[in-house]
């Protein structure tokens, strides 16, 4: 008998001993996910942070995938934990994490520390970042969709560069793959992300602006339904089906990485991609090296060059219980020699204008350089709490579209009607 | 010393109370409460960002008029139609033949059992494997004997992922139903078949007449444990299509899970509540079915 209650003693002022300990220590927990490079590159900047400031920064490990990464944020936001004080969103998640209220608001610490807002791209924070007119956010760092190709092969078919127009690129992609196959019988003119994800909603996007067409109006509602959006879904159907230029596992298969490899083994002329696709591209391994080239997504009728934005961007959660030390983690992580460190290591595109001009970068990533205009003029997806139920709503149609179950004007209707309601139910 | 066998026997039962009291208190505190504080989730309106409201039923009621809704439930009926009796067919099969003295026969058992050992998200991966458009062992197959025109996009439209999806289930899942039936026919006793044999019986009529009826429980075991797990099925259809294309495979836990991801856990909920009603009632129908209400002497 006494020996048990002695244990359980034991074991509860050990508890209350561990409790007491991580009460007094400052150390702040810091979520991120990636792929492992990137999650060392981490640990190794975090270290920095550490050393120069005396904060213990504790890197929460997430998953690689986007959606789980969400997942394992939204659990601890929703219950209130003071664990993570620090994280990483995907830009789409913003509008529904502010309203949440789980974003601590920045603006009493810009405005103490006289931190400067403008060095990042322009109008970047005030559409992402700002919610209820306050700064919930900064960005890390800044994606946009481009399209990339390989300069051998235009050139051995004697075009002088890359389309500028979608009715070039088609006719580009059919000649050089009428050509090509017969040597290589799996190689396709055009690869793209058309898969049932959150990275069709991106080439939509693009395929739909640079036609003329729109998502929402002025005022954030849906209009799926516009004639130039059904349009560009015939045109993305016509891709695969009509100028048979884009492979059948387009709308089964194709997410980003089975894009890069498709590309990247030799196999298709265009790839639509994000800038990540660069560094590997030209990595010392790929068969493309030194063959590939960037350019804008082409124009298509009634619509000029588009780029869906995408990016990453840093918080401190309002449950954390070292806000202050959050927030120098935060300036630390959105800081020139970071920023920099993260493009010339990780290949991340800095969201502050400024690095860009760096001489460091220009002479490690001139392509960077180049993408500057493309982040400049990048489109956003709608900026609404709800906009992760939007998305699953045209998905969802806009694959059926593409594999055949349903006529463009009919998925796009329905997507409409969808989306309707989608707002109906959760609007504020 | 002197008591009597009355305040024995209430001796006992507190025994045995106080033994099964860890398993009430487990079962209590990870079962009951989890499906019920389901159950009332499925009552709110729980979205992150708006106030949390008591709505009663109007979750249910947004199911009703919802199409997605509708077309998951009717794929994840159709998928435990199809299945279902095709994994307890082959299980079946399996079974007799491993019930058979064959030569390696351990090695067999062994091997048979391989696929049930594998995780569903392995054996999910190596599916997409098998199915991939350009590097798939299917259509690589396929280009080598012929048998197909040309390379097939197997996950392409609603019917040929549906197959596929089949497929992949009953490879994944008929080993269990095979270990199940094979424990089942090793209690049926060689004399009852010896002496059917002497009556001169065929072998349709000694499995239909002798092994079937012995079998029904077992193969109720096998069918109640299937038919839960088809209608929740989740993990294969994530990996495989991700309820692709348009939509057309995503089953209701699929669907459910979307809404958790989203952080509308009230309408999330309201659909577990019912993947979770069907399970139950579906049990409940096959244990009448199989007697075990009765035979629960």
């Amino acid at each position: 008998m006494t020996g048990i209650w002695k244990s359980v003693w034991i074991m509860v002022a050990a508890a209350a001993l561990t409790a007491a300990c991580s009460e007094r220590t400052s150390q702040i927990t810091l979520m991120i996910g990636g792929a492992p490079a990137e999650l060392d590159y981490w640990e190794s900047t975090i270290r920095e942070f550490s050393q120069a400031s005396g904060i213990d920064v504790n890197l929460m490990r997430q998953p690689t995938d986007t959606d789980q990464r969400r997942q394992s944020l939204i659990i601890p936001l929703k219950a209130g934990q003071k664990d993570p004080d620090v994280f990483l969103m995907d830009i789409i998640w913003i509008g529904q994490f502010a309203a949440s209220r789980w974003l601590e608001p920045l603006d009493g610490y810009v405005d103490r520390d006289h931190f400067d807002l403008t060095s990042f791209f322009p109008g970047m924070v005030d559409f992402a970042d700002k919610y209820e007119g306050q700064t919930v956010a900064l960005p890390v760092y800044v994606d946009a969709g481009l399209i990339y190709y390989r300069t051998d092969l235009l050139r051995e078919y004697g075009f002088a560069g890359p389309p500028e127009t979608w009715s070039e690129l088609v006719d580009m992609a059919a000649r050089v793959q009428a050509g090509e196959r017969r040597a290589n019988p799996g190689f396709w003119g055009f690869v793209w992300q058309g898969a049932q994800y959150e990275g069709l909603i991106c080439d939509f996007l693009e395929f739909a602006l640079s036609n003329g067409g729109a998502l929402v109006d002025h005022a954030g509602n849906p209009t799926f339904d516009r004639p130039e959006n059904t349009r560009a879904l015939q045109f993305m159907i016509d891709l695969i089906a009509t100028y048979k230029i884009s492979p059948p596992n387009t709308y089964t298969e194709m997410k980003e990485e089975e894009v890069r490899t498709a590309f990247e083994a030799g196999n298709a002329l265009f790839e639509r991609n994000w800038p990540y696709a660069w560094g590997l591209h030209q990595g010392a391994s790929s068969p493309v090296r030194d063959k590939v080239g960037i350019s804008l997504i082409p124009r298509g009728e009634g619509g000029g060059h588009v780029a869906a934005l995408g990016g990453w961007h840093i918080a401190v959660s309002s449950s954390s219980d070292d806000k202050r030390s959050s927030w120098e983690l935060v300036k630390f992580i959105v800081s020139p020699e970071v920023q920099l460190g993260f493009a010339l290591n990780l290949g991340w595109n800095p969201a502050r204008q400024d690095i860009y001009d760096s001489p460091e970068l220009v002479k490690m990533a001139p392509h960077l350089v180049t993408l500057k205009q493309v982040f400049m003029t990048a489109s956003a997806r709608p900026n609404v709490p709800y906009y992760s139920m939007l998305s699953r709503v045209l998905q969802a149609q806009v694959n059926a579209a593409l594999s055949g179950i349903t006529p463009p004007g009919a998925a796009l209707t329905r997507a409409q009607s969808e989306a309707v309601k989608v707002v109906e139910t959760y609007r504020q | 010393m002197g008591r009597t066998a009355d305040t024995r026997g209430n001796r006992d039962g507190l025994v045995a109370g106080g033994f099964m009291l860890p398993l009430v208190l487990t079962i209590l505190a990870f079962v009951v409460l989890p499906v019920l504080g389901t159950l009332w989730t499925s009552f709110f309106r729980d979205v992150t960002y708006l106030p949390r409201k008591l709505m009663w039923f109007s979750n249910y009621g947004r199911l009703l008029g919802d199409a997605a809704f509708w077309q998951s439930a009717r794929f994840t009926a159709l998928f435990v139609a199809v299945s279902v009796p095709l994994e307890l067919v082959l299980g079946t099969t399996f079974a007799l033949i491993l019930n058979e003295r064959l030569r390696y026969r351990n090695a067999l058992r062994a091997m048979v059992l391989i696929p049930w050992a594998v995780p569903t998200i392995v054996a999910a991966r190596t599916w997409e494997l098998i199915y991939n458009y350009s590097y798939g062992l299917a259509n690589y197959l396929g280009g080598l004997t012929h048998v197909t025109p040309g390379p097939v996009n197997w996950l392409g439209s609603p019917a040929s992922a549906f197959g596929a999806l089949v497929v992949a289930d009953a490879w994944k899942t008929t080993p269990f139903v095979a270990i199940i039936l094979l424990a089942g026919l090793q209690t049926i006793p060689e004399t009852i078949y010896e002496q059917a044999r002497v009556d001169g019986t065929r072998f349709d009529q000694r499995f239909f007449k002798i092994t079937l009826p012995i079998l029904k429980p077992v193969l109720v075991v096998a069918l109640v444990f299937r038919s839960i797990d088809a209608v929740r099925i989740l993990d294969l259809i994530y990996v495989l299509t991700d309820g692709g294309p348009g939509g057309s495979t995503t089953s209701l836990s699929l669907y459910g899970y979307r809404f958790f991801n989203e952080g509308d856990f009230g309408y999330g909920s309201a659909v577990a509540v019912v993947v979770f009603i069907l399970a139950f009632v579906l049990s409940i129908v096959y244990l009448r079915a199989g007697g075990f209400t009765r035979a629960s002497r």
